[in-house]
């Protein structure tokens, strides 16, 4: 018995990246739940945050990761489709206040991406850079499908979305007090926006009609975006 | 479980197929959702089949970005850079984009529902 050559073997699995996503995923719930729910400390961000520190103190190297946790990214397309259904299930509650909520994002959600890539081209980010801030308001699973068409670097597209996530959904309450927004379909709708799936769960923490509302403006926002974006920047 | 699988994936491909057909630089899978989101307001109804895919595979929407997000480790040189700019328009544009969406939002809600909210 060699435990060195096993352990390597191990090692050197092409199954490695696809167990350690799991494990760090379900290690990033488990976090997310006994904080209660804070933001900053979302499933996704703790299990990139670990994988990431995998890769660099060790010698799994990115490619071979990313060779064996490919088949989690492949499954984006049919996960994406899904969101069909509860779509479809929401849309009795938008029914009521359809057109405010078409202008909040549509209008909404053009102010906030033109400050944004107007913002970092002022500050002189560099052109893919700003590419990929045109994917900020929508979810990471949208824009990942169109990052590479419009000249974005998925990656830096994914980190944008997340942070703009995290800051939004801590910003949000206090901005509401603020400035006096008080209707929950308002807060929904500005919390799908402007922070997707982060201010998602902020959202339904506010209460069910602010969490639908949400939940409905990330789908929006996220098939207009993917509908457009491409035409008009690709 | 699998029939659901077999209606995502035929979607899909229903979607890809439909953005090639007309030169659409839009992603497959997006037009595959609202193919498949019509469908459901035509029959008005969704299958248990694949209303069980769908509460089986959604929960874990977040899982499926980790591996994307990690590449991130190949642009620690342009964090460096362009981090803090990045951070700031970020910043801006939460701080303007947040009030105004609401107001918006409420200002169409009073205007269309006669002042009540």
């Amino acid at each position: 018995m060699n435990i060195q050559h096993a352990w390597l073997a191990a090692w050197n699995s092409p199954y490695l990246g696809l167990f350690l996503t799991l494990l760090s995923f379900q290690l990033g719930l488990w976090v997310f739940r006994k904080s209660q729910q804070k933001p900053w400390l979302h499933p996704v961000m703790v299990s990139v945050v670990m994988l990431c520190l995998i890769v660099w103190l060790t010698d799994l190297s990115f490619e071979r990761y990313m060779s064996s946790a490919k088949v989690l990214s492949d499954l984006l397309g049919p996960v994406i489709v899904a969101l069909a259904i509860p779509l479809y299930e929401n849309l009795r509650s938008v029914r009521r206040y359809w057109l405010p909520f078409v202008l909040a994002n549509v209008l909404g959600g053009t102010v906030t991406i033109l400050v944004a890539v107007g913002a970092l081209w002022l500050l002189g980010g560099s052109s893919d850079v700003v590419q990929s801030m045109w994917t900020k308001s929508i979810t990471t699973a949208f824009a990942l499908q169109i990052a590479p068409g419009i000249g974005a670097i998925p990656a830096i597209a994914a980190a944008i979305i997340m942070f703009t996530g995290i800051f939004g959904a801590i910003m949000a309450p206090a901005l509401f007090r603020l400035c006096g927004i008080t209707a929950p379909m308002a807060q929904g709708a500005s919390l799908g926006i402007c922070a997707h799936a982060v201010g998602t769960s902020k959202a339904l923490e506010l209460g069910s009609e602010q969490g639908a509302f949400a939940a409905l403006s990330m789908s929006f926002m996220g098939i207009l975006c993917a509908l457009t974006l491409p035409v008009l920047l690709g | 479980m699998l029939y659901g699988l077999i209606v995502l994936f035929g979607y899909l491909l229903l979607g890809e197929f439909v953005a090639a057909l007309f030169a659409w630089p839009v992603p497959g899978s997006v037009l595959g959702m609202l193919l498949l989101f019509a469908t459901l307001v035509v029959r008005d109804r969704v299958s248990p089949e694949l209303n069980a895919s769908s509460k089986g595979l959604l929960p874990y929407l977040p899982l499926f970005i980790v591996p994307a997000s990690v590449g991130i480790v190949n642009y620690v040189d342009l964090l460096e850079q362009q981090g803090l700019i990045i951070l700031l328009a970020m910043l801006v544009s939460l701080a303007i984009g947040i009030p105004v969406c609401g107001w918006v939002a409420q200002w169409a809600i009073k205007r269309i529902k006669g002042g009540s909210l």
